[in-house]
Protein backbone atom coordinates (compact mmCIF):
# COMPACT_ATOMS: atom_id res chain seq x y z
CA UNK A 1 0.00 0.00 0.00
CA UNK A 2 1.10 3.44 -1.44
CA UNK A 3 1.46 6.21 1.56
CA UNK A 4 -0.91 8.95 1.13
CA UNK A 5 0.44 11.35 -0.76
CA UNK A 6 -1.65 14.25 0.45
CA UNK A 7 -1.36 13.93 4.72
CA UNK A 8 -3.61 16.66 5.55
CA UNK A 9 -6.99 14.57 4.19
CA UNK A 10 -6.62 10.79 5.21
CA UNK A 11 -9.83 10.46 2.85
CA UNK A 12 -7.96 11.19 -0.31
CA UNK A 13 -6.55 8.67 -2.54
CA UNK A 14 -3.00 9.06 -3.35
CA UNK A 15 -1.65 10.81 -6.52
CA UNK A 16 -0.36 7.16 -8.28
CA UNK A 17 -3.96 5.65 -7.88
CA UNK A 18 -5.10 8.72 -9.66
CA UNK A 19 -3.03 8.73 -12.36
CA UNK A 20 -3.58 4.76 -12.66
CA UNK A 21 -7.22 5.69 -12.63
CA UNK A 22 -6.34 7.57 -15.63
CA UNK A 23 -4.60 5.36 -17.35
CA UNK A 24 -7.27 2.37 -17.16
CA UNK A 25 -10.40 4.27 -16.85
CA UNK A 26 -9.79 7.56 -18.48
CA UNK A 27 -11.08 8.59 -15.38
CA UNK A 28 -11.85 12.63 -15.42
CA UNK A 29 -12.76 12.70 -11.79
CA UNK A 30 -8.85 11.50 -10.94
CA UNK A 31 -7.94 13.87 -13.46
CA UNK A 32 -9.70 16.63 -12.02
CA UNK A 33 -8.04 16.01 -8.82
CA UNK A 34 -4.79 15.61 -10.28
CA UNK A 35 -5.16 19.04 -11.91
CA UNK A 36 -6.49 20.82 -8.98
CA UNK A 37 -3.15 19.57 -6.75
CA UNK A 38 -0.70 19.78 -9.47
CA UNK A 39 -1.59 22.65 -12.03
CA UNK A 40 -0.88 25.14 -9.20
CA UNK A 41 2.55 23.63 -8.41
CA UNK A 42 3.68 23.20 -12.17
CA UNK A 43 2.31 27.20 -12.51
CA UNK A 44 4.96 27.88 -9.51
CA UNK A 45 7.63 25.88 -11.35
CA UNK A 46 7.36 27.51 -14.70
CA UNK A 47 6.80 30.75 -13.32
CA UNK A 48 10.29 30.91 -11.13
CA UNK A 49 11.83 29.65 -14.23
CA UNK A 50 10.48 32.96 -16.22
CA UNK A 51 7.63 32.25 -17.29
CA UNK A 52 5.02 35.31 -17.03
CA UNK A 53 1.49 34.44 -16.31
CA UNK A 54 0.15 33.39 -19.72
CA UNK A 55 2.85 31.67 -20.33
CA UNK A 56 2.78 29.41 -17.44
CA UNK A 57 -0.61 28.28 -17.92
CA UNK A 58 0.01 27.29 -21.48
CA UNK A 59 2.47 25.41 -20.05
CA UNK A 60 0.58 24.01 -17.62
CA UNK A 61 -2.33 23.02 -20.41
CA UNK A 62 0.90 21.36 -22.16
CA UNK A 63 2.10 19.09 -19.09
CA UNK A 64 -1.44 18.23 -17.82
CA UNK A 65 -2.26 17.46 -21.54
CA UNK A 66 0.65 14.91 -22.15
CA UNK A 67 -0.20 13.80 -18.48
CA UNK A 68 -3.88 12.75 -20.19
CA UNK A 69 -2.67 11.30 -23.33
CA UNK A 70 0.70 9.53 -21.80
CA UNK A 71 -0.88 8.24 -18.39
CA UNK A 72 -0.43 4.57 -19.72
CA UNK A 73 3.13 4.97 -19.81
CA UNK A 74 3.50 5.69 -15.95
CA UNK A 75 4.99 3.09 -13.73
CA UNK A 76 5.09 3.71 -10.05
CA UNK A 77 7.35 1.48 -9.40
CA UNK A 78 9.60 3.70 -11.44
CA UNK A 79 8.19 7.18 -10.37
CA UNK A 80 6.15 8.72 -7.78
CA UNK A 81 3.47 10.52 -9.13
CA UNK A 82 5.05 14.12 -8.80
CA UNK A 83 8.44 12.78 -10.01
CA UNK A 84 6.86 11.61 -13.44
CA UNK A 85 4.67 14.90 -13.89
CA UNK A 86 8.35 16.82 -12.85
CA UNK A 87 9.92 15.64 -15.60
CA UNK A 88 6.95 16.41 -17.95
CA UNK A 89 6.90 19.90 -17.24
CA UNK A 90 10.63 19.73 -16.99
CA UNK A 91 10.86 18.56 -21.00
CA UNK A 92 8.10 20.70 -22.09
CA UNK A 93 9.53 23.84 -20.97
CA UNK A 94 12.77 23.04 -22.96
CA UNK A 95 11.14 22.20 -25.74
CA UNK A 96 8.70 25.59 -25.71
CA UNK A 97 11.07 27.95 -24.04
CA UNK A 98 14.55 27.41 -24.90
CA UNK A 99 12.97 25.89 -28.78
CA UNK A 100 15.50 22.82 -28.06
CA UNK A 101 14.38 19.22 -28.21
CA UNK A 102 15.47 17.59 -25.16
CA UNK A 103 17.62 14.78 -26.06
CA UNK A 104 15.76 11.96 -24.09
CA UNK A 105 16.19 8.13 -23.35
CA UNK A 106 13.57 6.11 -23.88
CA UNK A 107 12.74 3.06 -23.08
CA UNK A 108 13.69 0.70 -26.12
CA UNK A 109 16.92 3.26 -25.80
CA UNK A 110 19.16 0.47 -23.51
CA UNK A 111 21.79 -0.75 -25.79
CA UNK A 112 22.73 -4.70 -25.38
CA UNK A 113 25.95 -4.60 -23.85
CA UNK A 114 24.81 -1.53 -21.28
CA UNK A 115 21.36 -2.65 -20.73
CA UNK A 116 21.63 -4.38 -17.82
CA UNK A 117 18.31 -4.17 -15.30
CA UNK A 118 18.61 -2.12 -12.41
CA UNK A 119 19.58 -4.41 -9.63
CA UNK A 120 17.35 -4.90 -6.77
CA UNK A 121 19.18 -1.92 -5.11
CA UNK A 122 18.00 0.62 -7.27
CA UNK A 123 14.15 -0.41 -7.28
CA UNK A 124 12.48 1.59 -4.61
CA UNK A 125 8.97 2.23 -3.87
CA UNK A 126 9.00 5.71 -4.94
CA UNK A 127 6.37 7.11 -2.99
CA UNK A 128 8.11 6.12 0.16
CA UNK A 129 11.40 7.36 -1.15
CA UNK A 130 10.01 10.94 -1.75
CA UNK A 131 8.94 10.80 1.72
CA UNK A 132 12.29 10.12 2.78
CA UNK A 133 14.16 12.29 0.25
CA UNK A 134 11.67 15.49 1.26
CA UNK A 135 13.43 15.14 4.96
CA UNK A 136 16.77 14.97 3.29
CA UNK A 137 16.50 18.16 1.33
CA UNK A 138 14.80 20.03 3.98
CA UNK A 139 18.16 19.02 6.07
CA UNK A 140 20.44 20.10 3.91
CA UNK A 141 22.81 22.90 5.03
CA UNK A 142 22.08 26.22 3.38
CA UNK A 143 24.67 26.07 1.19
CA UNK A 144 23.87 23.11 -0.56
CA UNK A 145 20.14 23.32 -0.28
CA UNK A 146 20.88 27.21 -2.33
CA UNK A 147 22.80 25.53 -4.84
CA UNK A 148 20.39 22.67 -5.60
CA UNK A 149 17.28 25.22 -5.95
CA UNK A 150 19.37 27.05 -8.39
CA UNK A 151 20.43 24.35 -10.63
CA UNK A 152 16.00 22.97 -10.31
CA UNK A 153 14.32 26.30 -10.63
CA UNK A 154 17.12 28.80 -11.70
CA UNK A 155 17.76 26.97 -14.93
CA UNK A 156 21.59 27.63 -13.86
CA UNK A 157 24.03 24.97 -14.89
CA UNK A 158 26.93 24.76 -12.05
CA UNK A 159 29.11 26.74 -14.06
CA UNK A 160 26.30 29.95 -13.91
CA UNK A 161 26.26 28.82 -10.46
CA UNK A 162 29.49 29.73 -9.67
CA UNK A 163 29.31 32.85 -11.84
CA UNK A 164 26.41 34.29 -9.97
CA UNK A 165 26.88 33.46 -6.99
CA UNK A 166 30.61 34.93 -6.82
CA UNK A 167 32.03 31.40 -5.69
CA UNK A 168 34.25 29.11 -6.78
CA UNK A 169 33.40 26.55 -9.62
CA UNK A 170 35.29 24.14 -7.65
CA UNK A 171 33.14 25.28 -3.98
CA UNK A 172 30.09 25.06 -6.50
CA UNK A 173 31.22 21.08 -7.30
CA UNK A 174 32.12 20.34 -3.91
CA UNK A 175 28.86 21.59 -2.31
CA UNK A 176 26.92 19.96 -5.04
CA UNK A 177 28.75 16.06 -4.64
CA UNK A 178 28.22 16.72 -1.09
CA UNK A 179 24.21 17.65 -1.45
CA UNK A 180 24.28 14.39 -3.87
CA UNK A 181 25.73 12.17 -0.94
CA UNK A 182 23.16 13.05 1.08
CA UNK A 183 20.26 12.63 -1.23
CA UNK A 184 21.55 9.48 -2.02
CA UNK A 185 21.26 8.30 1.45
CA UNK A 186 17.54 8.78 1.14
CA UNK A 187 17.68 6.05 -1.52
CA UNK A 188 19.50 3.79 0.67
CA UNK A 189 22.71 4.08 -0.78
CA UNK A 190 26.27 6.11 -0.28
CA UNK A 191 25.73 6.23 3.35
CA UNK B 1 28.90 -1.94 -17.68
CA UNK B 2 30.64 1.37 -18.45
CA UNK B 3 33.74 1.96 -15.99
CA UNK B 4 34.33 5.88 -16.92
CA UNK B 5 31.20 8.22 -15.99
CA UNK B 6 30.17 12.02 -16.72
CA UNK B 7 30.72 14.42 -13.42
CA UNK B 8 27.83 14.25 -10.85
CA UNK B 9 27.20 17.36 -11.04
CA UNK B 10 26.34 16.85 -15.25
CA UNK B 11 23.94 14.32 -14.16
CA UNK B 12 22.56 16.95 -11.82
CA UNK B 13 22.01 19.53 -14.35
CA UNK B 14 20.98 17.12 -16.87
CA UNK B 15 17.80 15.93 -14.44
CA UNK B 16 17.24 19.51 -13.30
CA UNK B 17 16.76 20.60 -17.14
CA UNK B 18 19.53 22.96 -17.07
CA UNK B 19 22.68 21.64 -19.03
CA UNK B 20 21.92 22.36 -22.63
CA UNK B 21 21.21 20.48 -25.58
CA UNK B 22 24.45 20.06 -27.08
CA UNK B 23 26.05 17.99 -23.37
CA UNK B 24 22.77 16.48 -22.88
CA UNK B 25 22.92 14.60 -25.86
CA UNK B 26 26.01 12.79 -24.22
CA UNK B 27 24.75 12.18 -21.11
CA UNK B 28 21.39 10.58 -22.54
CA UNK B 29 23.36 8.87 -24.80
CA UNK B 30 25.44 7.52 -22.01
CA UNK B 31 22.86 6.68 -20.15
CA UNK B 32 21.60 4.03 -22.95
CA UNK B 33 24.94 2.15 -21.45
CA UNK B 34 25.37 2.88 -17.84
CA UNK B 35 22.23 1.58 -15.45
CA UNK B 36 24.07 3.01 -12.57
CA UNK B 37 23.69 6.12 -13.95
CA UNK B 38 20.43 5.92 -15.02
CA UNK B 39 19.50 5.17 -11.47
CA UNK B 40 21.31 8.15 -10.62
CA UNK B 41 18.80 10.17 -12.61
CA UNK B 42 16.18 8.87 -11.53
CA UNK B 43 16.87 9.62 -8.11
CA UNK B 44 17.56 13.14 -9.00
CA UNK B 45 14.33 13.46 -10.76
CA UNK B 46 13.11 12.37 -7.72
CA UNK B 47 13.92 15.37 -6.13
CA UNK B 48 12.79 17.08 -9.22
CA UNK B 49 9.33 15.66 -7.95
CA UNK B 50 9.58 16.54 -4.34
CA UNK B 51 11.14 20.17 -5.32
CA UNK B 52 7.70 20.29 -7.63
CA UNK B 53 4.97 18.75 -4.80
CA UNK B 54 7.01 21.19 -1.88
CA UNK B 55 6.27 24.55 -4.91
CA UNK B 56 4.21 27.27 -2.63
CA UNK B 57 1.12 27.11 -5.34
CA UNK B 58 -0.26 29.59 -7.71
CA UNK B 59 -3.83 29.75 -8.13
CA UNK B 60 -4.54 29.21 -12.12
CA UNK B 61 -7.58 31.16 -14.08
CA UNK B 62 -11.16 29.20 -12.91
CA UNK B 63 -11.53 28.66 -16.85
CA UNK B 64 -8.13 26.83 -17.44
CA UNK B 65 -9.94 23.28 -16.54
CA UNK B 66 -12.82 23.95 -19.01
CA UNK B 67 -9.97 25.23 -21.74
CA UNK B 68 -7.64 22.61 -21.30
CA UNK B 69 -10.90 19.19 -21.39
CA UNK B 70 -12.12 21.23 -24.49
CA UNK B 71 -8.41 20.74 -26.32
CA UNK B 72 -8.14 17.16 -25.00
CA UNK B 73 -12.20 16.49 -26.64
CA UNK B 74 -10.68 18.01 -29.98
CA UNK B 75 -7.13 16.07 -29.54
CA UNK B 76 -7.05 12.41 -30.90
CA UNK B 77 -4.89 10.21 -28.87
CA UNK B 78 -1.78 10.14 -30.00
CA UNK B 79 -0.37 6.32 -30.87
CA UNK B 80 2.89 5.45 -28.87
CA UNK B 81 6.06 6.03 -30.68
CA UNK B 82 6.56 2.34 -32.74
CA UNK B 83 9.90 1.14 -31.70
CA UNK B 84 12.63 0.36 -33.86
CA UNK B 85 14.06 -2.62 -34.18
CA UNK B 86 16.65 -2.88 -31.75
CA UNK B 87 20.11 -3.99 -32.14
CA UNK B 88 19.90 -2.82 -35.87
CA UNK B 89 21.85 0.39 -34.57
CA UNK B 90 25.19 1.26 -34.04
CA UNK B 91 24.33 4.58 -31.91
CA UNK B 92 22.50 4.75 -28.93
CA UNK B 93 18.76 5.97 -29.57
CA UNK B 94 19.13 9.76 -28.54
CA UNK B 95 22.34 10.31 -30.92
CA UNK B 96 20.70 7.93 -33.91
CA UNK B 97 17.55 10.53 -33.42
CA UNK B 98 19.50 13.17 -33.69
CA UNK B 99 21.58 12.34 -36.40
CA UNK B 100 19.22 10.01 -38.20
CA UNK B 101 21.21 8.38 -40.49
CA UNK B 102 24.16 5.44 -39.37
CA UNK B 103 28.12 5.65 -39.68
CA UNK B 104 28.21 4.52 -42.98
CA UNK B 105 25.83 7.27 -44.71
CA UNK B 106 27.83 10.02 -42.81
CA UNK B 107 30.63 12.31 -44.49
CA UNK B 108 33.74 12.36 -43.01
CA UNK B 109 36.64 15.41 -42.57
CA UNK B 110 39.96 13.72 -42.44
CA UNK B 111 42.32 15.33 -39.75
CA UNK B 112 44.99 13.21 -39.73
CA UNK B 113 46.04 10.31 -41.42
CA UNK B 114 43.54 7.47 -39.59
CA UNK B 115 41.08 10.48 -37.43
CA UNK B 116 38.11 11.60 -39.51
CA UNK B 117 35.36 14.00 -37.47
CA UNK B 118 32.13 13.52 -39.02
CA UNK B 119 30.42 16.55 -41.32
CA UNK B 120 27.61 15.92 -39.08
CA UNK B 121 27.36 18.47 -36.14
CA UNK B 122 25.31 20.30 -33.84
CA UNK B 123 26.44 23.44 -31.94
CA UNK B 124 24.36 25.77 -29.69
CA UNK B 125 26.00 28.56 -27.92
CA UNK B 126 29.71 28.03 -27.50
CA UNK B 127 29.56 24.13 -27.03
CA UNK B 128 29.06 21.74 -30.28
CA UNK B 129 29.05 17.91 -30.53
CA UNK B 130 30.62 16.06 -33.52
CA UNK B 131 31.48 12.18 -34.03
CA UNK B 132 35.29 11.40 -33.82
CA UNK B 133 36.56 7.96 -35.90
CA UNK B 134 39.61 6.33 -35.06
CA UNK B 135 41.17 3.67 -37.22
CA UNK B 136 43.14 1.04 -35.27
CA UNK B 137 46.01 2.26 -33.26
CA UNK B 138 46.18 5.87 -34.78
CA UNK B 139 46.29 9.13 -32.54
CA UNK B 140 44.97 12.04 -32.31
CA UNK B 141 46.97 15.11 -32.41
CA UNK B 142 48.43 15.91 -29.28
CA UNK B 143 45.82 19.45 -27.93
CA UNK B 144 44.95 21.14 -25.29
CA UNK B 145 41.33 22.63 -24.58
CA UNK B 146 40.69 25.96 -24.08
CA UNK B 147 37.21 24.90 -22.32
CA UNK B 148 36.31 21.33 -21.77
CA UNK B 149 35.94 18.44 -23.97
CA UNK B 150 33.80 15.05 -23.27
CA UNK B 151 34.06 11.90 -25.32
CA UNK B 152 31.51 8.77 -25.75
CA UNK B 153 32.88 6.08 -26.76
CA UNK B 154 30.23 3.63 -28.85
CA UNK B 155 32.35 1.14 -30.64
CA UNK B 156 36.24 0.08 -30.04
CA UNK B 157 38.47 2.00 -27.73
CA UNK B 158 41.01 3.90 -26.80
CA UNK B 159 43.75 5.05 -23.84
CA UNK B 160 45.12 8.28 -22.98
CA UNK B 161 47.63 9.46 -19.89
CA UNK B 162 44.26 9.15 -17.56
CA UNK B 163 43.00 5.81 -18.36
CA UNK B 164 41.71 3.29 -21.10
CA UNK B 165 37.94 3.43 -22.55
CA UNK B 166 35.87 1.02 -23.79
CA UNK B 167 31.97 1.44 -25.38
CA UNK B 168 30.10 3.03 -23.13
CA UNK B 169 32.45 5.20 -21.19
CA UNK B 170 32.72 8.85 -21.06
CA UNK B 171 35.87 10.72 -20.80
CA UNK B 172 36.10 14.24 -19.43
CA UNK B 173 39.12 16.82 -20.16
CA UNK B 174 38.81 19.95 -18.33
CA UNK B 175 40.03 23.28 -19.40
CA UNK B 176 43.46 23.08 -20.47
CA UNK B 177 44.73 19.49 -20.12
CA UNK B 178 46.59 17.89 -22.65
CA UNK B 179 45.88 14.60 -23.61
CA UNK B 180 47.20 11.99 -26.69
CA UNK B 181 44.18 9.55 -27.27
CA UNK B 182 45.48 6.27 -29.34
CA UNK B 183 43.04 4.23 -30.38
CA UNK B 184 42.99 0.26 -29.79
CA UNK B 185 44.93 -1.54 -32.20
CA UNK B 186 42.14 -4.45 -32.42
CA UNK B 187 39.42 -2.11 -34.20
CA UNK B 188 37.99 1.09 -35.07
CA UNK B 189 36.96 3.40 -32.98
CA UNK B 190 33.99 5.43 -32.90
CA UNK B 191 32.98 8.33 -30.17
CA UNK B 192 30.62 11.56 -30.22
CA UNK B 193 33.01 14.26 -29.09
CA UNK B 194 31.19 17.35 -27.20
CA UNK B 195 33.90 20.28 -26.75
CA UNK B 196 32.92 23.76 -25.35
CA UNK B 197 35.29 25.67 -26.90
CA UNK B 198 37.23 25.52 -30.22
CA UNK B 199 40.63 23.45 -29.87
CA UNK B 200 43.97 24.57 -29.65
CA UNK B 201 46.76 21.93 -31.12
CA UNK B 202 50.26 22.06 -29.23
CA UNK B 203 52.07 19.46 -32.04
CA UNK B 204 54.50 20.49 -34.54
CA UNK B 205 51.79 20.59 -36.94
CA UNK B 206 49.43 22.43 -34.89
CA UNK B 207 49.67 25.44 -36.10
CA UNK B 208 48.35 23.75 -39.65
CA UNK B 209 45.52 22.33 -37.66
CA UNK B 210 44.25 25.45 -36.22
CA UNK B 211 44.26 27.50 -39.49
CA UNK B 212 42.11 24.67 -40.79
CA UNK B 213 39.68 23.29 -38.11
CA UNK B 214 37.56 24.69 -35.95
CA UNK B 215 36.09 21.81 -34.50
Amino acid sequence: MLPKADSNDPTMPDHEQLLLAVARNRDSTAFRALFDHFAPRIKAYMRRLGADGSAAEELVQDVMMAVWLRADRFDPALASASTWIYTIARNRRIDRVRQERRPELQPEDLMADGGEEPTPDHQFEAAETAFRLRAVIGNLPPEQADVLRLAYYEDKVHAEISAERGIPLGTVKTRLRLALVRLRRAFGEGA
Amino acid sequence: MPAHHPAPELLLDYAAGSLRAVQSLLIAAHLAYCPDCRAQVAELEACGGVLLADLPPEPVSDSLFGTLMTRLDTTAATPPPVPPPAGTSLFPGPLRRAIGAEPEALDWVRVVPGVHLSAWGVSAGTASACLLRMAPGSRVPAHRHTDSEMLLVMKGGFSDEFGAYRVGDVASYDTGTPHHAVADADGECLCLLVQDQPLVFTGPLGWLLNRGFRF
